[in-house]
């Protein structure tokens, strides 16, 4: 929990996953067994345990990560009010809950079903306990844009800053993996296969990748104005310079398409938009997450968008965070800042069909431009152009 | 932090139009179904056949019917969800209108929709499957349109869109909020077109929450009468053809109204109850007609919420009371929902289409059901017949959702220059 323990994650030589509970007998033979998880991980110290009993797994894991956000802000006491709007986003919404209702109506007929747990399945409930639990009374949005949601989320959460109708948002991403949906994603042959030592590690970008590994958790992230945090005297961790979105049409209502000329041409227009080149990007943010076909979009939008000039160095961290929760856009912030990384766990053969050869660790310095980009299955695809703390500093 | 030394997008504030609107609901298949149905005061709220309901509190909703045998439309849609369909449908139809039969490639467009329940209904029978012991029977496909996100999918996918393609899902105000999202990337020049509205399908789990709630009543809804008992569940989806003024009249386009402004807010106080004294859903529509730069006293007209429940049609009032004062009782009033259900995150979708209508015809909805009017909610609800207002010129649309999530929309009728 928290930063410096995403910061570690990223550091390390092995993804931090638990098994996944199977005694419901959702999952089949041979399909993944574990995830990145939150059990055992105490709230406490962000979520009152009464305030706990009446949220869903996502709300308490975003409420926490909002007050956390705001608590490293500064902005303890200051972050409600109509000023400030809540942008939030997730994959799958309340599964927990949504299970509860379906199991109790199944078992004991309609009339069983609990209030709370209908209240607390809407995907919207986090993004409610947030404003609560914060006082937020501003816009309140919770888009539901499968993995490119995050950063949508981020990219939605600065227009309305730049139109006014906000001065600061708490932007981000949450989703919980409870058995019934880790079990869905082996069924649909998303996740990564255990080996026969039994050990299931996601490979973007590699030749033999098969499937990502699923996260649950939640990230906030405080937007505002540059000037109000400059008035604070706080040190901000990155700057958004640009959003861009598009759709790949071609892509099947669940996998990924093959519209890489067009969204690498929607990239190259963002880019261009800003007033920069590809060639000025100092490092790339990638959400490949292991998956076949997702893997292979994320690169070829980027061999498109840079028209074949080489590529700078490209991170991955989902091979240490995962995928879904959040993760991705925390480190993602992270990576535009610098530090000592990791090498991308599990990549030892380059896809030649790819060209990519992900970051291998070290350390790396802030980034003047960074490009964060993620193709969402479905087709959805979403990119931030951000610059770190040091190179806007001025 | 964004970068404010240089502009974020060209054409900050471009003037945003309505140029094509389709819809689907308990009404029918269709605008001009919708449109018959909203004048005739009559409601379509009745029982309904999408899955049993013996054991529920309630037994009645409005249901979309069968659609129309061999459609060009839906073909190749059967493995669709209902959602999806709803929301193909209604996108076509918005699009033909607006004068684009077959496709939006090449052109800068986005899909922005709501969703609440989306392909919930599929779902619950996979999970029927599933939970009947034999797993490895249980039909995967059913899971293919579960995401929230499925019917913007559906739409951008068939109309080969390029654009951003978006859903919110905040409850029953993810419509509202998702043209306010379009009005937004139309105005600042990130696309030219947008598909704004929403599409939703009745579902068991939600029929029981919202009787679990106790927060439906069970005859079809009565919005703002003295003993009203709640609200009636409905299904279906609405879209709306946003587009920039310069790029509809450089194509020969006629508006049919326009989009002036759009405002949010939120509660920030219980997850279900709407805020007693109506403050923020209040806010939500004082910024939607700051943003439209108009007074709220050129309001000529509001599409409320008016669920039907005790708590959301009070607090809604007061919310009126606050923007409007006085004329919060003389305003004319249609409550859609009447008429159609709630169709929760597509509900603010065809609400406006209603708005839009009401506009471009000068008469205002009759509102269905009987009863005396609440004392203490004594909106001017239009009964019986449409209400010629000759002149009207401002609507207002407003949503209030669980999570205390408040949209508000507002259009102008078109009045070429």
């Amino acid at each position: 929990m928290g930063v410096d323990a995403l910061a570690e994650t990223l550091r390390g030589s092995a993804m931090k996953t638990l098994t996944v509970d199977e005694s419901q007998g959702y999952h089949v033979p041979g399909a993944s067994r574990r995830a990145v998880l939150s059990r055992g991980v105490d709230l406490s110290a962000w979520v009152s345990p009464a305030a706990a009993r009446r949220m869903s797994p996502p709300s308490r894991l975003a409420v926490a990560a909002a007050q956390m956000a705001i608590m490293q802000a500064g902005l303890v006491g200051l972050a409600g009010g109509p000023s400030t709007a809540i942008v939030m986003s997730s994959s799958f919404g309340p599964v927990t809950s949504t299970e509860q209702l379906l199991d109790s109506a199944r078992r004991d007929g309609p009339m069983s079903v609990s209030p709370f747990a209908f209240a607390e399945s809407v995907a919207n409930a986090a993004a409610g306990q947030v404003a609560i639990a914060t006082r937020a009374q501003g816009p309140n949005l919770t888009i539901v844009q499968r993995e490119a949601g995050a950063i949508t989320a981020v990219g939605r959460a600065v227009a309305l800053i730049a139109s006014g109708r906000a001065d600061r948002v708490l932007a981000g991403s949450v989703d919980e993996m409870p058995p019934l949906l880790h079990a869905l994603l082996g069924r649909f042959d998303a996740l990564a296969r255990p080996d026969a030592d039994g050990v299931e590690v996601a490979r973007p970008f590699d030749a033999g990748r098969d499937g990502f590994v699923a996260a649950e958790g939640a990230v906030v992230l405080v937007l505002e104005k540059l000037e109000a945090a400059r008035a604070r005297g706080v040190r901000w961790l990155a700057r958004v310079n640009r959003f861009g979105s598009a759709f790949d049409a071609t892509a099947p209502r669940i996998g990924w398409g093959t519209g890489h000329g067009p969204l690498g041409r929607a990239l190259a227009r963002t880019i261009e938009a800003a007033g920069r080149q590809p060639s000025e990007v100092t490092r790339i943010v990638s959400g490949a997450s292991g998956a076949v076909d997702g893997d292979r979009i994320e690169a070829e939008v980027l061999t498109e968008a840079w028209a074949g000039a080489p590529l700078p160095p490209i991170l991955a961290p989902k091979a240490h965070v995962g995928q879904y929760g959040g993760g991705f856009l925390a480190a993602a912030m992270l990576s535009v800042a610098g530090g000592v990384f990791g090498p991308t766990l599990g990549f030892a053969r380059e896809d030649p069909e790819l060209g990519i050869r992900p970051f291998s660790g070290g350390s790396l310095a802030p980034s003047p431009l960074s490009l964060i980009t993620t193709m969402g299955s479905g087709g959805s695809a979403s990119w931030l152009l951000m610059e770190s703390w040091e190179s806007g500093a001025a | 932090m964004f970068r404010e030394t240089e502009p974020r997008m060209p054409g900050a504030r471009r003037r945003v139009v309505v140029t094509g609107l389709g819809a689907v609901t308990a009404a029918g298949w269709g605008v001009a179904a919708l449109r018959r149905a909203v004048e005739s005061g009559q409601t379509a709220i009745g029982p309904f056949t999408r899955f049993p309901h013996d054991r529920q509190r309630t037994h009645v909703a409005g249901e979309v019917p069968a659609a129309p045998a061999g459609h060009p439309w839906l073909v190749r849609t059967q493995r669709y969800s209902h959602a999806d369909r709803f929301a193909l449908f209604a996108a076509l139809e918005a699009v033909t209108e607006a004068g684009w039969p077959d496709s939006l490639a090449g052109i800068s467009a986005g899909v922005f929709f709501g969703s609440s329940t989306s392909g919930l209904f599929e779902s619950e029978q996979f999970y029927e499957q599933l939970a009947e012991g034999a797993p490895d029977r249980a039909d995967r496909s059913l899971l293919a349109s579960h995401q929230l996100s499925a019917p913007a999918e559906t739409v951008a996918r068939r109309l080969g869109i390029s654009g951003p393609v978006e859903t919110i899902s905040s409850a029953c105000a993810s419509a509202g909020l998702a043209i306010e999202q379009a009005m937004q990337s139309v105005r600042s020049g990130e696309i030219d077109v947008a598909l704004a509205g929403g599409a939703d399908g009745l579902a068991l789990t939600t029929y029981a929450g919202f009787n679990a709630l106790r927060a439906m009543d069970e005859r079809p809804c009565r919005p703002f009468r003295a003993d009203r008992a709640g609200m009636s569940l409905g299904e279906g989806g609405a879209v709306l053809v946003l587009e920039s003024l310069d790029h509809a009249i450089a194509r020969g386009a006629i508006p049919l109204a326009e989009l002036l402004g759009a405002g949010s807010s939120c509660d920030a106080t219980h997850m279900t109850a709407p805020h007693e004294a109506g403050t923020w859903a209040a806010a939500a529509m004082r910024a939607a007609i700051a943003d439209a730069r108009i007074t709220a006293g050129e309001v000529g007209y509001i599409n409320a919420h008016a669920t039907g429940t005790p708590l959301n049609d009070a607090a809604e009032f007061a919310a009126f009371r606050t923007v409007f004062g006085d004329r919060a009782s003389t305003i004319p009033v249609e409550a859609t929902k009447s008429v159609l259900g709630h169709l929760l995150g597509a509900a603010g979708a065809v609400e406006a289409v209603s708005t839009v209508l009401c506009l471009m015809h000068e008469a205002v909805h009759p509102t269905a059901g009987d009863g005396e009017m609440d004392p203490s909610a004594r909106v001017a609800l239009v009964t019986g017949a449409p209400r010629a207002t000759p002149g009207l010129r401002y609507g207002i649309s407003s949503s209030l959702g669980f999570g205390g999530a408040n949209a508000a929309v507002l259009f102008g009728r078109w009045v070429a220059p």
